[in-house]
């Protein structure tokens, strides 16, 4: 492995979405507060309590890992399909640059990426409603396994992708949508059946309750499924991510 | 005579079920001008592509330095540049910076005076914090030459260099490719300006639907056909095959 080449990639992609941060981090970062202003601040001081925490607090994990689940995947997402639409990912091909050189870049910089939006958003919440964090280790595991299997399922996302429009289905009518109905707004203990099972089938539930185990120390499933559930999925997404990384697809012709 | 510094073995490229490379066996030598010529959709590219890792082979082998272009990756891509056909560059970096960012990635530490000579040579050292989409057409072929440079490849490969270019740059990229030569660079160039290959190459290997016509050194090439030029032998070679084809 050429370690000079990973720096390089890892630095080039970092260094991307630093030069538009008013779009990469700036604009969720707005974005998500204007949520827990809406929802945790405003709404929050009617509702009161859920799970036995303050209203206030409980969306604050779920915010977060919202924001979080988004970015790493419109970094990955965004950077290698432009770079293929624009014949830019040819200065990568032709370089002795093998998969795992290209997963590593390239998700270590959307992990930065959201990572520095989700503490960001964090800090916003604290500055509203100060709490101390139930548990660095959970919050560490879902934050770094979370942000990568996103990362790797946008890089799958953009090598699938012919146009635009294919990569604007996931954040739109995929993560979004799976997101707010994987509790981000409230406990699925408040659902009726069959909702309540029906959620569970959503692997976004057990990220966002995974961290909200690691914020609070109160979630809908045990933090120890929820990391099961996201171990197998960022699992599944690295073995297709390197299985298309290696074979070529829509990339070596 | 020196080993090839490229050598392709029995190369056939499958796009789905039409053929673009027919069992190409080719060798290039260390030091020599190789022109490539045909009409478009010859394959030129296409064999390009398979050289340095943006297409795949179907069947058949390839060699730099004889070291494999599958198994051998990481090896073959350091020996080799190319200066892609179409013209591609990223809207995020300047030129100076695409230059870094190039070492890095073909794996030599970045160095900042490596890549200032560069722009240096390629007339782009008052562009090299411009936003690159600001640069003309001409400036950016340079850059994509400067950028197939920078780990000072031994086989470098120019995908139609002069299409689109004007005459006078033209000229600059001919003293260019020959003063790479000077220093060392093997070069294997399309072009479909036969005159280019006339003027530069040692040796012409002529593609046609994905088969080699014939592959000759340029003295003995005119020579036989006893003063006729480059041009009237390319076509006749051309019209034949394709009745050929056609019958
Ligand atoms: N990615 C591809 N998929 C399908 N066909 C292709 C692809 N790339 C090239 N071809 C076909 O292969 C043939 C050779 O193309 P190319 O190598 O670009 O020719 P040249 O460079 O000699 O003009 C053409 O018929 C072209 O349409
Ligand atoms: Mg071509």
């Amino acid at each position: 492995m050429s370690t000079i080449a990973l720096k390089t990639l890892f630095l080039k992609e970092v260094r991307r979405f630093s030069k538009v941060w008013l779009q990469t981090v700036l604009s969720p970062l707005v974005t998500t507060s204007l949520y827990f202003l809406v929802f945790g601040v405003a709404l929050g001081s009617r509702l009161r309590e859920i799970s036995g925490v303050p209203y206030i607090q409980f969306v604050v994990p779920g915010l977060v890992m919202m924001t979080m689940i988004r970015d790493s995947f419109l970094n990955t997402s965004s950077s290698l399909f432009q770079s293929k639409i624009n014949g830019t990912i040819t200065d990568i091909l032709v370089a002795p640059i093998g998969a795992l050189e290209m997963v590593l870049a390239y998700v270590g910089a959307a992990m930065i990426r959201a990572i520095i939006v989700g503490t960001l958003v964090y800090l916003v919440a604290l500055s509203f409603t100060w709490f101390p964090l139930h548990d660095i280790g959970w919050t560490l595991f879902f934050t770094i396994f979370v942000t990568a299997t996103l990362a790797l399922l946008g890089m799958i996302a953009a090598l699938w992708a012919e146009k635009f429009d294919h990569l604007a289905i996931f954040p739109n009518f995929v993560l979004l949508p799976l997101a707010f109905l994987g509790g981000v707004f409230y406990s699925i203990d408040l659902l009726p059946e069959p909702w309540n099972t029906v959620s569970r089938l959503n692997p976004l539930l057990y990220m966002v309750n995974g961290l909200r185990y690691g914020f609070l120390g109160v979630a809908d499933v045990s933090p120890v499924t929820s990391a099961g559930v996201v171990l197998v999925s960022f699992l599944v997404v690295l073995g297709a991510a390197s299985a298309l990384l290696r074979s070529g697809y829509n990339l070596r012709s | 005579m020196k080993p090839p510094v490229l050598c392709c073995r029995h190369v056939t490229k499958r796009y789905g079920k039409f053929t673009a490379l027919k069992d190409l066996s080719l060798e290039v030598y260390e030091g020599e001008i190789f022109a490539l010529l045909g009409p478009n959709g010859a394959g030129k590219s296409t064999l390009i592509h398979c050289i340095t890792g943006l297409a795949k082979q179907t069947q058949g082998s390839i060699e730099v330095l004889g070291f494999d272009t599958v198994n051998d990756f990481r090896t073959t891509r350091r020996l080799v540049g190319l200066v892609p056909q179409e013209i591609g560059y990223d809207p995020f970096f300047t030129p100076l910076e695409s230059l870094m960012i190039q070492m890095g990635l073909m794996g030599v530490e970045p160095n900042r005076s490596r890549a200032e000579s560069l722009l240096e040579t390629f007339a782009l050292s008052d562009k090299r914090d411009a936003y690159t989409r600001t640069l003309s057409g001409g400036m950016k072929r340079r850059l994509l030459v400067a950028k197939a440079l920078v780990h000072d490849p031994r086989l470098l490969f120019l995908d139609e260099p002069t299409s689109g270019v004007d005459v006078e740059l033209r000229r600059e990229l001919w003293q260019e490719v020959e003063d790479l030569r000077t220093a060392g660079t093997t070069i294997v160039l399309t072009t479909h300006y036969i005159e280019e290959a006339e003027k530069l190459a040692d040796r012409i290997g002529i593609l046609h639907k994905g088969e080699l016509l014939l592959v000759e050194s340029r003295e003995s090439l005119l020579e036989r056909h006893g003063g006729r030029s480059l041009e009237e032998i390319y076509l006749e070679l051309i019209h034949k095959a394709d009745g050929r084809h056609a019958a």
